[in-house]
C-alpha cells in the first residue's frame, strides 16, 4: 500500500541576504545593532493539501519558480516541512538532480554502487542489477574510468540507468525524460513507462503538457508555493493555458 | 533518536563504499599509496626521536619514538575528526540535497576515514613497543587499547556531528577548531611527557584537558607492555571518566541532532 498525505505543508526557507552569517555579525549586529543582512522568509511552499493511494498519477505543472521541485523534494523527505505534516508510505524513488552527487574521481562501476546504496540497496540485491544497469547505459568500457571524464551526456545515462533500476512504489519525477541522444531518449521514455507502470504512485513534474494529460489521473496547478487548483488532468491543463496565453485552448474533439 | 541509529544502521553500505572511496582516493597515482598516510606521523616521529629523545624521553630512542607515534597518531584522529569532519555537510551536499539520509552518517564518513590512518600508525607503534620490550607479549597491549579506541571514535564522531551542525549556521567555526587544535597540540603531553608539566606544577593543565583523556586510554596499555594486575587496575580505573565524557558528549550531539536536523538543510 503506497500513500501520500500532506497536510497544510508549508516549507520556509529563512535565506539571508547575505548567504552567510559569521560569528561576529552574530554577536556584534545580532546583539548590540540591528542586523544590516536580514533574514529573508522564502515561502517555497504554503498550507499543500495533497493525498494520493495505490494507483494515483499526480502531474505538477506551473510556472518557474512556483514550488514544484520544492514540492517533490519534500516528498522525498529530503525537506522537512516547517509546519503542516507529511505522511509518506512506500518505498520511494526519486529522480531529480540525477546528475548530481556523482563522486568524480571514482569509476562508473563504483559510482553505481554508491547511488544504489543510496537509493536503498544492498550490496546482495545490487549483484543481481549492476549488470543490467551498466548494459542499459551502454557505456560499456567507460564504466571503468573516472567518471570525471564524462560528458554531460554520458553521465545523464549513466545517472538514469541507475535510478531507474529500483522498484520504487512512489515515484517522483523531476522532468527528467529529455535524457542522452535521440536513441538513447526512446529508450528512456520506455524505461520510464514501464516504471511508471510498475510504480504504484507517481508524482511527475513536467512542462510537456500533453504528457501530463495522457499519464496523469490527477493535476496540481502550483503558483507562489500554493496550491492554485487541483482535480481532472484536462479541465486543470485548459484552465493553466488560459491563464497563461490568454486564450482558452482548442476544444478538444476526443474527451479523455 | 533510536530512529536516526537506525537509519543510519540501514546506510551502513553507502557508508562504508565512501569511506573505502576516500581511503583509495587520498593517494591514488602517488608511489607510496596509503603509506603517505603513516609517512607524515612516522616523519614526524623521527623528527622528534632525533630532537627531543633526550629532551623529553628517558634516553631510550625506540620507547621515545613509540611514545610519540602513538600519541601523534590519536592525536591526529581526534584533530582531524574535528576540524575536517565539521566541514562533513558542505562536503557531501549534493548528498544532502537528494536524500533524506540521515546526516550524521557524513561526520561518521570523515571520522572512519581518519580512524583508519589512526589504526596504521597504531600498527606501527605496536611493532615498536614489541621491539623495544624485545617481549611478544607486549603486544596484549593492543586489545587493551581497543576500549579507549572504541570511545575515542565514538566521542570523535559527536563531536564532528555538533561541529557540522554549528559549522552550518556559522562558517567560523571550522577555523576556530583549527586554532584550538594547534594551540592544543602544545598542551597536551605528545611529545612531551606529562611529568614535564607535573614537576611544573601544571597538571592541572593535563587533568582539564579532555584530548588528554583519551590519548592516555589508548596509548597507555599499548606502550605498557605485558599487562599486570597493576596496570589493568589503572587502566580500569581511567576509562570511567572516559566513558563519562564520551557518553556526555554523545548525549549533547543528539541534543543537537534531535534540534537542527530538521532545520540544517535551509541554511546549507
Amino acid at each position: 500500500m503506497a500513500k501520500i498525505e500532506l497536510n497544510d505543508l508549508s516549507v520556509t526557507f529563512s535565506a539571508h541576504q547575505q548567504k552567510r552569517v559569521s560569528l561576529k555579525e552574530y554577536l556584534v549586529r545580532g546583539l548590540f545593532r540591528r542586523s544590516a543582512n536580514p533574514v529573508l522568509k522564502v515561502h517555497a511552499l504554503s498550507g499543500i493539501n495533497l493525498s494520493a493511494r495505490d494507483g494515483d498519477r499526480i502531474g505538477v505543472i506551473g510556472h518557474n519558480g512556483a514550488g514544484k521541485t520544492t514540492l517533490l523534494k519534500a516528498l522525498a523527505g529530503v525537506y522537512p516541512p516547517t509546519h503542516g505534516t507529511r505522511e509518506v508510505e512506500g518505498k520511494i524513488c526519486s529522480l531529480f538532480d540525477i546528475t548530481l552527487g556523482f563522486e568524480q574521481e571514482a569509476s562508473g562501476w563504483e559510482n553505481i554502487l554508491y547511488r544504489a546504496y543510496l537509493q536503498g540497496e544492498t550490496p546482495t540485491s545490487i549483484r543481481a542489477k549492476i549488470d543490467g544497469i551498466a548494459a542499459f547505459s551502454e557505456l560499456g568500457d567507460f564504466l571503468n574510468i573516472a567518471v570525471r571524464n564524462y560528458s554531460a551526456g554520458m553521465l545523464m545515462r549513466l545517472a538514469f540507468s541507475i535510478a531507474t533500476a529500483v522498484e520504487p512504489e512512489v515515484l517522483l519525477v523531476d522532468e527528467v525524460l529529455a535524457v542522452g541522444d535521440l536513441a538513447f531518449q526512446r529508450k528512456a521514455q520506455a524505461r520510464m513507462r514501464e516504471l511508471m507502470g510498475a510504480s504504484r504512485l507517481m508524482v511527475i513534474v513536467a512542462h510537456d503538457l500533453q504528457t501530463i494529460r495522457d499519464m496523469c489521473t490527477h493535476v496540481v496547478w502550483m503558483a507562489h508555493g500554493r496550491i492554485l487548483k487541483q482535480g481532472d488532468p484536462n479541465e486543470v491543463v485548459d484552465e493553466y493555458i488560459e491563464a497563461v496565453t490568454g486564450t482558452k485552448p482548442e476544444p478538444r474533439l476526443v474527451a479523455a | 533518536m533510536f530512529r536516526h541509529l537506525a537509519a543510519v544502521w540501514t546506510a551502513r553500505h553507502f557508508l562504508l563504499a565512501l569511506v573505502k572511496l576516500d581511503l583509495r582516493l587520498r593517494y591514488r597515482r602517488s608511489v607510496l599509496g596509503v603509506g603517505w598516510s603513516l609517512l607524515h606521523p612516522v616523519a614526524m616521529t623521527a623528527v622528534f626521536t632525533v630532537v627531543f629523545s633526550q629532551l623529553f624521553g628517558d634516553g631510550n630512542p625506540v620507547g621515545y619514538a613509540a611514545y610519540a607515534l602513538s600519541g601523534l597518531a590519536v592525536w591526529a584522529f581526534l584533530r582531524d575528526s574535528a576540524t575536517i569532519g565539521s566541514k562533513a555537510f558542505a562536503q557531501n551536499e549534493s548528498y544532502i540535497r537528494q536524500s533524506p539520509m540521515p546526516y550524521t552518517i557524513y561526520t561518521l564518513r570523515s571520522v572512519l576515514g581518519h580512524l583508519i590512518h589512526a589504526c596504521l600508525a597504531l600498527c606501527v607503534v605496536a611493532v615498536l613497543v614489541a621491539v623495544w620490550k624485545g617481549d611478544p607479549l607486549a603486544l596484549l597491549g593492543v586489545p587493551l587499547a581497543l576500549p579507549g579506541l572504541i570511545l575515542a571514535v565514538l566521542a570523535a564522531w559527536a563531536v564532528a556531528t555538533i561541529g557540522a551542525f554549528v559549522n552550518a549556521f556559522f562558517h567560523d567555526t571550522s577555523h576556530l577548531l583549527e586554532v584550538v587544535a594547534q594551540i592544543g597540540f602544545f598542551l597536551t603531553p605528545i611529545m612531551y611527557r606529562r611529568n614535564l608539566l607535573d614537576d611544573r606544577g601544571l597538571s592541572w593543565l593535563v587533568d582539564i584537558n579532555p584530548a588528554h583523556l583519551f590519548m592516555s586510554v589508548i596509548r597507555d596499555p599499548l606502550l605498557a607492555g605485558a599487562p599486570t594486575a597493576d596496570s589493568l587496575g589503572a587502566l580500569g580505573a581511567a576509562l570511567v571518566p572516559v566513558a563519562a565524557l564520551t557518553a556526555a558528549l554523545l548525549a549533547l550531539a543528539a541534543g543537537v541532532v534531535a534540534w537542527l536536523h530538521k532545520k540544517v538543510i535551509f541554511h546549507l
